[in-house]
C-alpha cells in the first residue's frame, strides 16, 4: 500500500475536484439561470470549434511532415555523421501475457530494419509469475539470439519491496541487467539509445536510423526523450470499427502533440538516453503511466532542461480488440482509463515542483497547468457538449423557449458543430491514408465501409470521450489507486 | 526553430483572434440584439418563428416576399408590428398581423395551409352501406347490405384502400340502425341493433359463391338494446339495454345471464377491454331511501364478476338476501 502524506493527497485530489466541479456547476447553473448557461455554453462551443480547427490545421501539417520524411533514408544521413559508430541500440520488450504469435513479429521488424544488427542490443523482459516464460524465452533466444549483437532475456520476479505490478517495475528490472551485459561487454552508457517497447511494437525499418540521427544532431542529447510516432496497423484490417476508430483518433493526437513541442510527453514506445535513464534511476517501479513518469523524472533531474524530439517515423502496434464488441468496448475503455491514469502524474509533477528550486516558476506554472488542463480538458469537453448542452433548454420551463437565446442556443450549437464536419472529413481522409496495404483475404469493399464507419463515432465520443478520464481522475481523488492491467492484444481475423 | 513552429504560431494567434473578433456577434445574435453600423449601438430585437404545412411556402414580411422559404426564423426584428403572409400555389394563404417584443421569440409553428382543391379518393372498389375502421389492425371494413337478395358482404382494405378483399358473405339483411364491433381476436363481427344482435364469422373461405351462415343470432326480448361490447376473450358478448347488464355466450342457443339490472334508462356504459371492467350511470336507492345518480363499476374478469354494490338487483345479491 502507498504512503502519502496530506500534501499529495491533497495533489491527487485536484484534477477530479476541478473536473466535477465544472460539471456540477454547468448543471446547477442550468437549474438556477438557464440563460447565463446557455450563454457559457456558447463561448464553449465557440472555443471548441476554433480550437478543432486549430489542431486539424497541426494534424494535416505533422501528417505532412510525416509523409515526407518516413521513407527517408534515415541510415545514409546518419551513419556518416561523426559518432555514429560508437552508438548501440538497445531494445526492451516488457512482456507480460504476449504469446509467441505478437512477440515474433517485433523481433522480425528489427531484424528487418535498416540498420546494423552488430549495434543492436535485444532485452526480452519477462514476468516471473507467468508460468511459461522462460519457456517461450528459450524459444525466442533459439530463433533470435543470432541476429543481434546481443540477446538477453530477464525474469522480473514478483513481489519485489517498493513495487507494484507494472510494466515500469519489469523494465526496470531489465533496464538494471542490461546496464550489467553493456559493462561486461566494455561499452560506454552514454553511447547507448535505450528504446522501451510495448511487446507488439513493430518498428519502421528506418527507425533507428532516424533514432540516431536526432540523437547526433540534438543538443544536449541526453536530454532528451525520442518519440516516433504510433499507429495501431498491425491489425487494423481486421480489427472492429470500434476499436479502429478510437485507435486512429490516438494515432492522430500524437501527431498533433508532435506540434505542440513545449508540452509534448513521451507516450508509449518511445526511445531516450540510456545514460540519462541510469542517473535518473529507470523508470518508476510503483506508478503504471511510467511512460510519462519517466519523462517528469528526466524533466526534474535536468531542472526543467529536458526534451522531447519528435521522430516523423511510426511504430507499428496492435489494436486492442476482443471478438465481442461488448468486450471490445469494455477492453478500449480500460485502456483509455489506464492512459487517462496519467493524471497521476499531476501531483508527482507538483512533488517535484516543489523539492526543485531551480526550475523557474513560469516554467513549473506553465508545464502544471498544460498537463492539468489537458486531463481535465479530456474529462469533461464530452459531458459538456453531449450532455450539459441540452440542459438549458429541458430545464429553462416554456419561458427560456420564448427569449431569443432559448431559441437560438440550439441553431447557433448546431451551425457551430457543423464546422466539426469539416475537421472530421479532413480526419477521415487522412485515417485512409495512414492504413498499411490491404491484405489478400480483405475485399476492396472494407475501403468503403472502413470510410461509413465513421457515422458511430458520436457512439464512440460517449462511451470513451471523457468517461475513461472520469473514472481515472474519480479513481485518484477518492484514494481508489489501479493496478496495472495489461490490455489484451489479440490477432485473430475476424470472422 | 522548425518552420512548423512559426506555422503554428500564426494558426495559434490567428485562432485567438478570430475567437475574439467573433464572439460578441455571435453573443449578440444569440441574446437577440442586433448591432448598428451607424450608432455603434446594439438593439434589442424579437424573433418570428414560421413553420407550416406543406412546407417551402413563400413568406412575405409587410408586403415585401423574403429569400428564406417556410419554415423560416425571421431575426433581428425591431419591436413592433409586422404583416406575415404564407402562400404556396393550389393552397390557401395565411396571413396574421404579429406583434413583435423586443427579448421575444413569437412563434407560429402550427401552420396548416388547406389546399384549394382537396384531393379525394375513392377507397371502395364494390358498393358499400357503412364503413367501419379499426385503428388496431389498421384495415377499412366495408359492408354493403343487398337488401333485395337478402345478401350482406363486408370487404376489408387497408387505410390506404389497397389489398382489398372480401372478408364475409353472409345471408340475411341488416336491422337499422345498426353499430359494427370487431371482435378482439379480429376472426368474429357484430352488428346489433335495439332488438336483434348478429355476429358473423369473417374467416372467408375464398369461393365468392359458397356464402357463409351468420355465425349467430340473437332477438332479444325486447326493444331496448343500448349497447353491446365484446369480452376480451372474444367469445362473450356483454349486452347493455335500458333496465339490465346482461352477458351472452356468442353461440347458437346461448340465453343471457342478467348481471345487474338498472334504473337509469341510459346508463352511458363505457366497457374497457383491458380489464375486462363495465362502467355506467344508474340510479339506486341510498340506505336514506332516495335515489341517488352514481357511476359504478363492474368488473368482470375472472372472480371479479358480480362485484357490485348490494342494493343492486344481481343474482348473487338475491342469494345472500
Amino acid at each position: 500500500m502507498k504512503k502519502i502524506n496530506k500534501f499529495e493527497r491533497i495533489l491527487e485530489i485536484i484534477p477530479g475536484a476541478i473536473s466535477w466541479a465544472i460539471i456540477i456547476f454547468f448543471v446547477f447553473l442550468a437549474f438556477v439561470h438557464p440563460i447565463t448557461c446557455a450563454v457559457i455554453l456558447i463561448i464553449f462551443d465557440l472555443y471548441w470549434i476554433i480550437r478543432t480547427i486549430y489542431l486539424t490545421s497541426l494534424l494535416i501539417i505533422a501528417y505532412q511532415k510525416l509523409l515526407r520524411l518516413l521513407d527517408k533514408d534515415w541510415f545514409a544521413e546518419s551513419n556518416v555523421l561523426s559518432g555514429f559508430e560508437k552508438i548501440h541500440q538497445l531494445i526492451i520488450f516488457p512482456v507480460y501475457k504476449e504469446g509467441l504469435e505478437i512477440l515474433r513479429p517485433s523481433l522480425d521488424a528489427l531484424i528487418n530494419s535498416h540498420y546494423p544488427k552488430n549495434k543492436m542490443i535485444v532485452v526480452m523482459a519477462f514476468e516471473e509469475r507467468r508460468s511459461d516464460s522462460r519457456e517461450i524465452a528459450r524459444i525466442l533466444e533459439l530463433e533470435y539470439a543470432g541476429n543481434f549483437s546481443g540477446y538477453i532475456s530477464t525474469f522480473h520476479p514478483d513481489g519485489l519491496p517498493g513495487e507494484g505490478r507494472n510494466k515500469g517495475a519489469n523494465a526496470t528490472w531489465a533496464a538494471k541487467k542490461a546496464k550489467e551485459y553493456v559493462l561486461s561487454k566494455g561499452l560506454e552508457i552514454s553511447d547507448i539509445i535505450v528504446s522501451c517497447f510495448d511487446a507488439d511494437t513493430c518498428v519502421h525499418p528506418g527507425y533507428f536510423g532516424c533514432l540516431t540521427y536526432h540523437f547526433l544532431t540534438s543538443p544536449n542529447p541526453h536530454q532528451a526523450s525520442y518519440q516516433p510516432m504510433p499507429v495501431y496497423n498491425n491489425n487494423i484490417w481486421y480489427a472492429p470499427a470500434f476499436a479502429r476508430l478510437v485507435e486512429i483518433s490516438s494515432s492522430f493526437n500524437q501527431l498533433i502533440e508532435s506540434m505542440r513541442l513545449e508540452r509534448f510527453v513521451t507516450f508509449s514506445s518511445h526511445s531516450m538516453s540510456f545514460k540519462t535513464l541510469v542517473d535518473i534511476d529507470y523508470w518508476p517501479v510503483d506508478m503504471i503511466s511510467d511512460d510519462s513518469v519517466v519523462y517528469w523524472k528526466a524533466f526534474l533531474h535536468y531542472d526543467g532542461q529536458y526534451r522531447v524530439v519528435p521522430l516523423y517515423t511510426i511504430v507499428s502496434m496492435d489494436v486492442a480488440y476482443s471478438r465481442s464488441i461488448f468486450k471490445t468496448i469494455w477492453l478500449q475503455y480500460r485502456q483509455k482509463r489506464r492512459w487517462a491514469w496519467g493524471v497521476e502524474n499531476f501531483p508527482f509533477l507538483i512533488k517535484g515542483f516543489a523539492k526543485n528550486p531551480r526550475i523557474p516558476l513560469i516554467t513549473k506554472v506553465r508545464r502544471a497547468y498544460n498537463l492539468l488542463e489537458s486531463h481535465i480538458t479530456w474529462a469533461v469537453w464530452a459531458v459538456i457538449l453531449m450532455f450539459i448542452a441540452p440542459l438549458p433548454i429541458l430545464l429553462g420551463g416554456a419561458h427560456f423557449t420564448q427569449i431569443p437565446i432559448g431559441y437560438n442556443l440550439p441553431r447557433i450549437t448546431g451551425i457551430l458543430l457543423n464546422f466539426t464536419l469539416i475537421a472530421s472529413f479532413v480526419i477521415i481522409v487522412l485515417s485512409m491514408l495512414l492504413l498499411p496495404p490491404r491484405p489478400k483475404d480483405v475485399k476492396r469493399a472494407k475501403y468503403l465501409v472502413m470510410v461509413m464507419e465513421w457515422i458511430i463515432v458520436p457512439f464512440i465520443i460517449l462511451i470513451v470521450g471523457s468517461a475513461p478520464a472520469l473514472d481515472a481522475q474519480t479513481r485518484l481523488m477518492l484514494g481508489r489507486y489501479m493496478e496495472f492491467q495489461a490490455t489484451e492484444k489479440s490477432r485473430f481475423k475476424k470472422k | 526553430m522548425y518552420i512548423e513552429q512559426r506555422i503554428r504560431a500564426i494558426l495559434f494567434y490567428l485562432s485567438v483572434l478570430v475567437f475574439i473578433a467573433i464572439l460578441p456577434f455571435i453573443l449578440s445574435f444569440a441574446l437577440g440584439y442586433k448591432f448598428n453600423p451607424k450608432t455603434l449601438q446594439f438593439t434589442k430585437t424579437g424573433i418570428i418563428v414560421l413553420k407550416a404545412q406543406p412546407g417551402s411556402a413563400a413568406v412575405y414580411l409587410n408586403d415585401k416576399l423574403l429569400d428564406a422559404k417556410s419554415p423560416v426564423t425571421i431575426d433581428e426584428l425591431l419591436p413592433g408590428n409586422y404583416q406575415v403572409r404564407l402562400e404556396i400555389e393550389g393552397h390557401y394563404p395565411w396571413s396574421d398581423n404579429i406583434q413583435v417584443e423586443a427579448g421575444k421569440v413569437s412563434r407560429f409553428e402550427k401552420i396548416i395551409l388547406f389546399p384549394l382543391r382537396p384531393q379525394v379518393t375513392q377507397l371502395n372498389q364494390d358498393r358499400v352501406t357503412i364503413f367501419w375502421i379499426d385503428e388496431d389492425s389498421g384495415l377499412i371494413y366495408y359492408v354493403y347490405s343487398d337488401n333485395k337478395n337478402n345478401q350482406i358482404y363486408i370487404y376489408t382494405s387497408d387505410l390506404s384502400g389497397q389489398r382489398y378483399q372480401m372478408a364475409a358473405n353472409i345471408s340475411g339483411t341488416i336491422p337499422a340502425p345498426v353499430s359494427w364491433k370487431l371482435s378482439p381476436d379480429k376472426t368474429k363481427i357484430l352488428f346489433f341493433n335495439s332488438r336483434q344482435v348478429r355476429v358473423a364469422s369473417l374467416k372467408y373461405n375464398g369461393d365468392s359463391d359458397v356464402l357463409l351462415e351468420p355465425y349467430f343470432i340473437f332477438d332479444y326480448r325486447s326493444n331496448s338494446l343500448c349497447d353491446i361490447f365484446w369480452h376480451s376473450d372474444s367469445f362473450h358478448l356483454i349486452l347493455v339495454s335500458y333496465n339490465s347488464v346482461e352477458a351472452l355466450e356468442a353461440q347458437s342457443g346461448a340465453r343471457p345471464v342478467e348481471l345487474a339490472s338498472l334504473n337509469r334508462k341510459n346508463p352511458y356504459p363505457y366497457y374497457d377491454i383491458k380489464t375486462d371492467t363495465l362502467y355506467f350511470m344508474d340510479s339506486q336507492k341510498a340506505p336514506d331511501g332516495n335515489l341517488y345518480e352514481n357511476v359504478y363499476k363492474l368488473e368482470m374478469a375472472g372472480n371479479k364478476v358480480f362485484d357490485l354494490p348490494s342494493q343492486f338487483k344481481t343474482k348473487a345479491n338475491e342469494e345472500n338476501k
